[in-house]
């Protein structure tokens, strides 16, 4: 079951770095409290004997072959950088 | 009103217009979204290789919902896109219906294109999984999203479509090249189709009278057409949604505002960074798609929801493909309305979740979908010309 | 009271690749920042993770190296959290179905044999770094590490001691060296251990707080970090002097403490979900046995045989078996050239000096061995001299073309000469230019021969066997 109470709500935007409004968290606890009844209702299908289904075709990975290939310069990766710096992506200063 | 969200100028015949989840190299990709406004990727889609390898120009881009993830069109940053009545449309679809463009290329991730196809009466394709390449695409719910095709008509649809099935390294989920080839070598056989009579008891009077005129125009021309029950098809919409909104919470958690993309003038930390770039510059629908999906990928809820809907999934293609073993299309509404307004969305703002039920079974199956005549036939895969076929028989009988 | 630990170890080991796990950018170390970077391994959305055939190659090797049991069917799933070295926010990595599972390592210590329990082998994908920048106080974000291809080597937590630890990194890093799985060199962090610590009453089966420990990048670091954190513990258990709480602690080696890491993955909650975008990794037959098929004989199994079967001496083996690049090149040379020991006094004396003038590690010897025993077997057969030899072996480490030996020496006047009337005619000048010698060497001073030997070697450019220049010079001598 999805969370519904205020304060595991609060845990999951932070999880996500998102910081909903008041009206929007009331708004989204409605919409879980919705869902929760459309995931209790799939609990008619059996799935009990059922393998899960990640890819929808079945088909082997395809593996390439281990070469190197350059195709963007740094400069160009980091054309629409917010802020960068020497080459180097820039952010604020990490404590660890 | 933002139909076109970059143009190219000059643009010779004939003409496809890109929807904004498509990368280009020489026009801006925005996803529909704040977060990338103004975003310029290094590199194209594959498939604008093939487009224009096969003589189509690229007209520019189509305004989009956010990561695609919208139903009836409302979502976009740049503003919703209505038709001449005031109805809630998409860019593509306006641009194809008045002729600005030959056919429109999107990325079917819920279903947007193929509700606005129907609604605006234009033949659209949701080819078989795999069998186009996904290389160069703003990703959302990769399980199930694919390039998809809408024109006026059935020949400009296939052919269009033609141009850009094919194998591509790039995309680890392309199909080999000799499966791509049958979605236009196999065989078109179109003797019997069912309609799925649980998808259409909610449907309004216009929306069934175009069932209706469907059906006609098959029976017409000699096509048995049957309804039956599959109960099971309507647990598409929330499995679908869950699949949909988890791959999608992991797919825009890469935008953080570290490396491009809109980055909150107001943070000190890190942490400030991420959580007001991201609140800033996302939008309500797509907020609550990362919500909800990161909720169905935690501790508790992965076994009974997330894994469950992969279970459902299995069990979804399993009753297409008994439906397939008698049926050579499965026939069902696009949405159930015809047209929705602002008001209908002020209403319910969650109505992209609930009208999946019609759209959900072809997204989640990763089976072809063609809509004509404003209804959704749904084969099985590789089948694309069994349903272009049944699409020309309902271009004829209009 | 006495305790006892229990330590569980997560050895994170980068694979000697080309390319990265999952684009085509390169995978060395170091470059300029973010010069190894493409739009995937930063983040920018549109391009498609495709795998690199050689990641599970080495995957498997490793894990056939490790007795673990392969997984024919390996998938790849995605680990998110945020952090700024994580340019996507999720980690691909491996968490329903690993490479390999159920390994065994058997380590040796002061207090006998042991075998650890390796619980799984994962492939993944590394992150990037940071650097904290002290004059713009802001961090700096470099890719190139990003997506470089990774195992994770989980074992169960069957170590008790720092030195079990350290007895069972070198054992890994002696197998993955020697099946050229990755170079394992702690100081550029191509391996890197996080320690899983707890401390107990003895016999006790009730496991106490566990703590993770990472940072540490040598062994002398880790033995260090393990003998701290036990203090630490039992100081806890024993003084109540703080509580042991479950987290992730950060090793200072200067400082020589441990301090508890106040951000990153310490909250958990990582919502592991199978990748769609990568399809399952089939590995048939042909792949399996193939792998199998190129895995080199055990460091311990090639020494018991370079001493029984081709009579090296212990030390010899001990030290050739310290390197697969020198058993590779021992191997080779002795099939060409039939003498073990000759092989082996070229290596470990000659190239080993040579090596270490040029202030290079036994591993990146690049000698081809079949060269070298062609080299050793002209000096066996007496056609070219040691002298020359030693010259040529020089050539073949300095050289960026292959030096043929043979064609090396033709060319360079090197070869032994066999023209007995050439060597003739020099001993008869020599012994003419120095008459007074000849009449010291008569009257019974043997040194004063060396003299003219010597002269006579170098006009013949020393392309003779010395002994049957000594025996024609007497042999002169004695007829005058």
């Amino acid at each position: 079951m999805l969370i519904t109470d205020k304060e595991s709500f609060k845990r999951l935007q932070k999880l996500n770095q998102l910081a909903l409004t008041e009206k929007e968290e009331t708004d989204v606890l409605a919409f879980f409290t919705a869902r929760n009844e459309d995931i209790t209702a799939l609990g008619a299908v059996d799935t009990e004997n059922v393998e899960r289904m990640v890819h929808v075709m079945p088909m082997e990975t395809v593996v390439r072959e281990d070469k190197e290939i350059k195709l963007f310069t740094r400069d160009e990766l980091q054309k629409s950088a917010p802020e960068s710096y020497e080459g180097y992506w820039q952010v604020p200063r990490l404590v660890e | 009103m933002k139909l076109y969200l970059a143009k190219n100028e000059n643009v010779t015949s004939p003409a496809v217009v890109l929807d904004d989840m498509i990368l280009t190299s020489d026009l801006p990709t925005t996803g529909g979204s704040m977060m990338l406004d103004n975003y310029m990727s290094l590199f194209g889609a594959d498939i604008i290789e093939k487009l224009t390898k096969a003589g189509y120009a690229i007209a520019g881009k189509a305004n989009v919902g956010e990561f695609g993830i919208d139903l009836v069109g409302e979502t976009s940053y740049y503003g919703a896109v209505t038709d001449d009545k005031g109805n809630l449309s998409s860019a593509s679809a306006e641009l194809v219906k008045s002729g600005d463009v030959l056919a429109a290329i999107g990325l079917d991730v819920n279903g947007a294109g193929r509700r606005a196809a129907a609604m605006n009466g234009l033949v659209y394709v949701k080819p078989t999984y795999g069998t186009v390449s996904r290389y160069g695409t703003i990703p959302a719910a990769c399980s199930g999203e694919t390039v998809s095709v809408s024109a006026k008509t059935v020949s400009d649809c296939k052919a269009v479509l033609a141009s850009i099935v094919g194998h591509d390294d790039k995309d680890g989920t392309s199909l080999p090249e000799e499966k791509c080839e049958l979605v236009k070598t196999s065989a078109a056989s179109l003797k019997k189709v069912a309609v799925i009579k649980s998808l259409t008891k909610d449907i309004d009077a216009d929306t069934a009278a175009k069932l209706d005129a469907v059906k006609a125009s098959l029976t017409a021309a000699g096509v048995t057409v049957e309804e039956i029950d599959c109960d099971v098809l309507a647990y598409a919409k929330t499995a679908w949604g869950i699949l949909m909104c988890a791959e999608l919470c992991n797919n825009v958690s890469r935008y953080d505002g570290v490396k491009y993309g809109h980055r909150s003038e107001n943070y000190k930390t890190i942490g400030e960074l991420y959580t007001n770039s991201r609140t800033e510059a996302f939008g309500e629908l797509t907020k609550t798609a990362i919500l909800y999906g990161s909720e169905t990928l935690s501790d508790d809820n992965y076994m009974p929801v997330y894994d469950k809907s992969l279970r459902i999934r299995r069990v979804i293609i399993e009753a297409f493909a008994s439906l397939h073993a008698e049926y050579d299309a499965v026939i069902i509404p696009a949405s159930s309305k015809a047209a929705y307004t602002e008001a209908d969305i002020n209403a319910n703002k969650y109505i992209s979740f609930d009208e999946a039920l019609y759209t959900a079974p072809a997204s989640i199956s990763g089976l072809p979908s063609v809509v004509a005549g404003g209804v959704q036939l749904i084969g099985k895969a590789f089948s694309e010309n069994t349903l272009f076929e049944a699409a020309k028989i309902i271009e004829e009988g209009k | 009271m006495r305790y006892e630990t229990v330590i569980g170890l997560e050895v994170h080991v980068e694979l000697a690749t080309e390319s990265k796990i999952f684009c085509s950018c390169s995978a060395k170390f170091g470059g300029e920042q973010n010069d190894h970077v493409c739009p995937a391994c930063c983040g920018m959305p549109g391009m498609l993770p495709v795998v690199n055939k050689h990641v599970v190659d080495l995957g498997m090797t490793a894990g056939m190296m490790l007795n673990c049991d392969i997984n024919r069917t390996t998938t790849f799933d995605k680990k998110s959290y945020y952090y700024p070295d994580l340019p996507c926010s999720y980690q691909t990595t491996q968490w329903f179905a690993p490479v390999a599972v159920n390994g065994l390592v058997d380590i040796e210590t002061s207090k006998g044999k042991k075998s650890i329990r390796i619980k799984q082998i994962h492939m993944e994908e590394d992150a990037g770094k940071l650097v904290h920048d002290d004059w713009t106080d802001t961090s700096l974000v470099d890719f190139n590490r990003t997506s470089v291809p990774l195992i994770e080597i989980v074992s169960q937590p069957d170590l008790s001691s720092a030195e079990e630890v350290i007895a069972y990194l070198e054992r890994l890093r002696s197998l993955l060296r020697f099946a050229k799985v990755s170079d394992c060199r702690m100081e550029q962090g191509s391996m890197r251990c996080d320690v899983n610590l707890s401390v107990r009453p003895e016999g006790s089966d009730k496991l106490g707080v566990r703590t993770e420990m990472k940072n540490m990048n040598s062994l002398t670091a880790i033995t260090r970090a393990i003998e701290y954190e036990v203090a630490r513990h039992i100081d806890a258990i024993e003084n109540g002097t703080e509580e042991l709480v479950q987290e992730t602690r950060r090793w200072d080696d200067v400082k020589g403490k441990s301090y508890a890491m106040r951000n990153k993955e310490t909250a958990g909650d990582y919502r592991y979900f199978p990748d769609p975008n990568i399809m399952p990794v089939v590995i048939d037959d042909a792949w399996y046995n193939g792998i199998k098929a190129s895995l080199p004989e055990f460091p311990e199994i090639k020494r018991a045989r370079y001493i029984d079967e081709l009579g090296l001496t212990e030390y010899d083996a001990d030290l050739l078996t310290a390197s697969r690049a020198f058993c590779d090149c021992f191997e080779a040379a002795y099939e060409v050239c039939g003498s073990a020991k000759e092989v082996a006094n070229w290596l470990i004396s000659d190239c080993m000096n040579i090596l270490n003038r040029k202030q290079m590690t036994v591993d990146e010897l690049k000698l081809d061995g079949k060269t070298l025993g062609e080299l050793i077997k002209l000096c066996m057969d007496g056609k070219v001299n040691r002298g020359n030899a030693k010259k040529i072996l020089m050539e073949m480490f300095d050289s960026e073309t292959p030096i043929d030996p043979a064609a090396y020496a033709e060319a360079n006047g090197f070869i032994v000469s066999n023209d007995t009337g050439k060597m003739d005619e020099v001993i008869k000048a020599a012994v003419a230019a120095d008459p007074k010698a000849v009449a010291d060497f008569k009257g019974g001073k043997e040194k004063a021969l060396l003299a003219i030997f010597g002269k006579c070697m170098k006009e013949l450019k020393g392309n003779c066997d010395p002994q049957k220049l000594r025996e024609a010079l007497l042999k002169h001598i004695d007829s005058l």
